[in-house]
């Protein structure tokens, strides 16, 4: 008895930092009392000794990050060459599970919450045939109501602060559709966005473990890279052709800002239903119905980041080398 | 089509320009009095004058092949089945036309009753050939149509079953279908012979968006077309980029028609009636489980299409190809909102705008929409980088036997149906239904190919 109290009181007395807001938890906690990450990700880190990179995959309600997240990952972790992804820990396939098994029922996923602890998060190792060192990836699958709060009134969503600060890059998804019929909110919404990412102080490096390099970035947010995807752009003509002219066509404004103050700025567009119908369903409303899933766009984005970050690192290594030279 | 008659009609005057140069050129051979500017003048007109001769019988040629095979198919059948009282040379131009509707591959019009006893034997069998290469037999019979996966895995169905799961039990007559999807040289075909052009071939309520139609360049055909040709080297893949319209214009100018639900899904699934009540239907065309190597969808193919005599292993039982994979096919039925699962609460007064797709395509992620059950459906003008199509015909409608005459009162029925309906008039001709074929035959009168096509 005597030996496993001291065990217990022992676990107890350190507290166990969570890997997104570093805030100290108890050891057997299975999120974070305060930004409601899963603790898994502070039990792995220790573990294994790995620090994973954050990777956000933001937008406006509606625009279709859960779809295009977990269409990415089954994607990946299905595909058997190029960009691999092998899941670590069973958390990190829910939202997989939940998408695929939504969209093979021609349904939609249902959306996200606003509460923090209901949202996925995926902790997954991203090995590729070019890149020996496989990446470690930490990518949440945030609410968009959530984003928006917390744009309009600041450390409101303490979650997604911590995590668009320690973001080493995003996926900034916009809704095609309703950009090609003429909606303007998201328009505002976006660039409310890129002025939040703006004003975000630099992370200032963490003490890192083991000498290991910091996975967080600490550069301003203009000097990461931004992926702009246009979903749903299977129903807009020419969106796939050229998305950056999709872009200069109904997001002038955002393409303006994004030219200005985002060094590393590309434009995608992705489609994960070949076609879509909208029906009134009791209980439910009107809801758009998948008629078949054809996803397309959707894995180059993330390349694209992918390659940035890399390449961002090798800058980096070749920097110091000619520094100490 | 106005941009295309102008462009026509300014042909046809740049052409005058050689003879009238040289006209030009005696005329001021005449007024100098130079002898040597006189006789270069006179011989030029001469020359123009014979090429001109010359190109005049060459159009009168054409014209006359124009006329029957570029017209409606009642103009082709009107020239066929009359070629008796014609001049040898009459006959050498049927023959011509015979074979450049074969290598057209516009057979199906060959074997229609009234044209059939026009064909001499060798014509014939070339014909059926061309048929039996072309297009698969597919037997009469009933066949279950779900609307969607709730159907047993073992493919076995009964007769609670069949209430259980709301399925229905469709009738279907003996038909053929094409044995590959429709590739680009075959659409090729349509296209240079203006098929965009006739307004006959296409649906009188659309004739207004034929004209946008129109390839990455401008000109009529298939959306990912450039100059109205296909890309180089993608002969023998299937056509993408072309609408329902286009794509029953297409099948109208062949002689054929778009297959119904029911028909493709009896092609694909082959149901068999194993014991009173109970029937076994395929889930895939080679059987209930899904084997990657047999079908080019989402992580089993290369990622895009495929010419469409690959993936053998995946044929039907009666031999057609790629019925599931490669690309979606256009099929003649509706889709509406009662085809998607779930409790429905409303459905608006538009429920049926939807065309309806059949097999999954190259880029289809789940193997469970990619069944012979499975259906989706698409805007009827929609023209998608992974929607094809094949053809199909009625076996009532089509003679395959050398010894078929029409009965003495049987083609004064036919031909008052269908003088009923056409009045001369192109636009008039338009709103006859070909697609299908019931003026062609009718159930007191049975044609004798319905015996061979059950054998």
């Amino acid at each position: 008895m005597v030996p496993l109290d001291s065990y217990r009181l022992a676990n107890y007395s350190v507290g166990l930092p969570c890997y997104i807001c570093g805030e100290d938890n108890l050891h057997d906690a299975e999120i974070c009392r305060h930004c409601f990450a899963p603790l898994a990700l502070a039990h792995q880190v220790n573990a294994q000794g790995i620090q994973p990179q954050i990777l956000t995959t933001i937008g406006s309600s509606g625009a279709g990050k859960t779809v295009f997240l977990g269409m990415l990952l089954d994607m990946l972790s299905r595909q058997p060459n190029g960009l691999q992804l092998l899941a670590r820990g069973a958390f990190s396939i829910t939202l997989q599970q939940l998408t695929i098994g939504a969209l093979a029922q021609c349904r939609f996923p249902q959306k996200t919450p606003l509460e923090a602890d209901r949202w996925n998060w995926v902790h997954a190792q991203l090995k590729s045939n070019e890149q020996p060192q496989p990446l470690e990836l930490v990518m949440p699958d945030l609410a968009g109501e959530a984003i928006a709060q917390e744009i309009e009134h600041p450390f409101s969503q303490r979650a997604i602060r911590e995590l668009l600060s320690k973001s080493r890059a995003a996926l900034l998804l916009v809704d095609a559709m309703s950009l090609e019929r003429g909606l303007v909110e998201q328009d505002f919404f976006l660039l409310k966005l890129l002025c939040y990412l703006q004003e975000l102080p630099a992370e200032a490096p963490p003490k890192s473990r083991r000498g290991a390099a910091s996975p967080w970035s600490h550069e301003p947010w203009g000097k990461r890279p931004l992926a702009v995807v246009f979903t749903k752009a299977d129903v807009c003509a020419g969106c796939f052709d050229d998305p950056e002219g999709f872009a200069a066509q109904y997001l002038p404004g955002v393409r303006q800002f994004c030219r200005d103050r985002f060094s590393q700025v590309a434009y995608f567009a992705a489609g994960v239903a070949g076609g879509c119908i909208s029906r009134t369903i009791r209980y439910e409303g009107r809801v758009r119905v998948p008629l078949r899933i054809e996803p397309r766009g959707i894995v180059e984005p993330f390349e694209w980041l992918i390659q940035q970050l890399q390449g961002g690192k090798k800058r980096n290594a070749l920097r110091e080398k000619l520094r100490f030279s | 089509m106005r941009l295309h008659a102008l462009k026509s009609q300014l042909i046809a005057v740049t052409a005058w320009f050689p003879m009238l140069g040289s006209v030009v050129v005696t005329t001021a051979g005449l007024v100098s009095g130079r002898l040597p500017l006189l006789a270069v003048g006179l011989g030029a007109l001469a020359i123009t004058l014979l090429v001109r001769c010359w190109k005049w019988s060459i159009a009168a040629k054409a014209n006359a092949h124009l006329t029957t095979t570029s017209g409606p198919a009642h103009d082709e059948e009107a020239a066929l089945t009359a070629p008796s009282s014609q001049p040898s040379g009459g006959e050498a131009d049927l023959k011509a036309l015979i074979l450049e509707m074969l290598t057209r591959g516009r057979y199906a019009l060959l074997l229609r009753r009234q044209i059939v006893s026009g064909l001499s034997a060798e014509q014939l069998d070339f014909t059926r050939q061309a048929l039996a290469d072309g297009m698969v037999v597919v037997p009469a019979g009933e066949v279950m149509l779900s609307d969607g996966e709730s159907t047993a895995d073992d493919g076995r169905f009964t007769d609670d079953e069949v209430d259980r799961y709301r399925l229905a039990r469709v009738p279907v007559e003996d038909f053929f279908l094409d044995r590959y999807l429709v590739s680009n040289r075959q659409y090729q075909q349509f296209v240079s012979a203006g098929g965009y052009e006739q307004a006959a071939l296409w649906d009188p309520t659309i004739l207004p968006a034929v004209l946008d139609f129109v390839d990455q360049t401008g000109h009529p055909g298939p959306r990912f077309w450039k100059n109205g040709r296909h890309l180089p080297g993608q002969e023998e893949y299937p056509v993408v980029g072309i609408c329902w319209y286009e794509a029953a214009a297409y099948a109208r100018w062949v002689g054929k028609r778009l297959p119904t639900d029911a028909e493709w899904v009896k092609a694909a699934s082959w149901p068999v009636a194993v014991s009173p009540g109970v029937w076994q239907q395929r889930k895939y065309p080679w059987g209930n489980a899904f084997e990657p190597c047999r079908a080019n969808l989402w992580g089993c193919g290369p990622g895009h299409t495929v010419p469409v005599e690959e993936f053998a292993a995946g044929a039907s039982v009666g031999g057609a190809y790629q019925l599931i994979g490669n690309v979606w096919e256009w099929t003649s039925g509706d889709f509406g909102y009662d085809d998607v699962e779930g409790p429905l609460l409303s459905e608006p007064a538009s429920a049926a705008v939807m065309k309806c797709l059949r097999g999954g395509a190259f880029d289809t992620y789940f193997e469970t929409q990619a069944t012979c059950q499975f259906r989706s459906g698409d805007h009827p003008l929609a023209r998608k980088h992974n929607v094809g199509f094949r053809c199909a015909i009625s076996a009532c409608d089509l003679v395959l036997t050398a010894d078929y005459e029409l009965q003495a009162d049987e083609p004064a029925d036919a031909d008052r149906d269908v003088a009923d309906d056409y009045d001369g008039d192109e636009s008039s001709y338009a709103n006859l239904d070909l697609d299908d074929g019931s003026y062609v035959s009718t159930p007191s009168n049975p044609l004798p190919i319905a015996e061979e096509v059950a054998v």
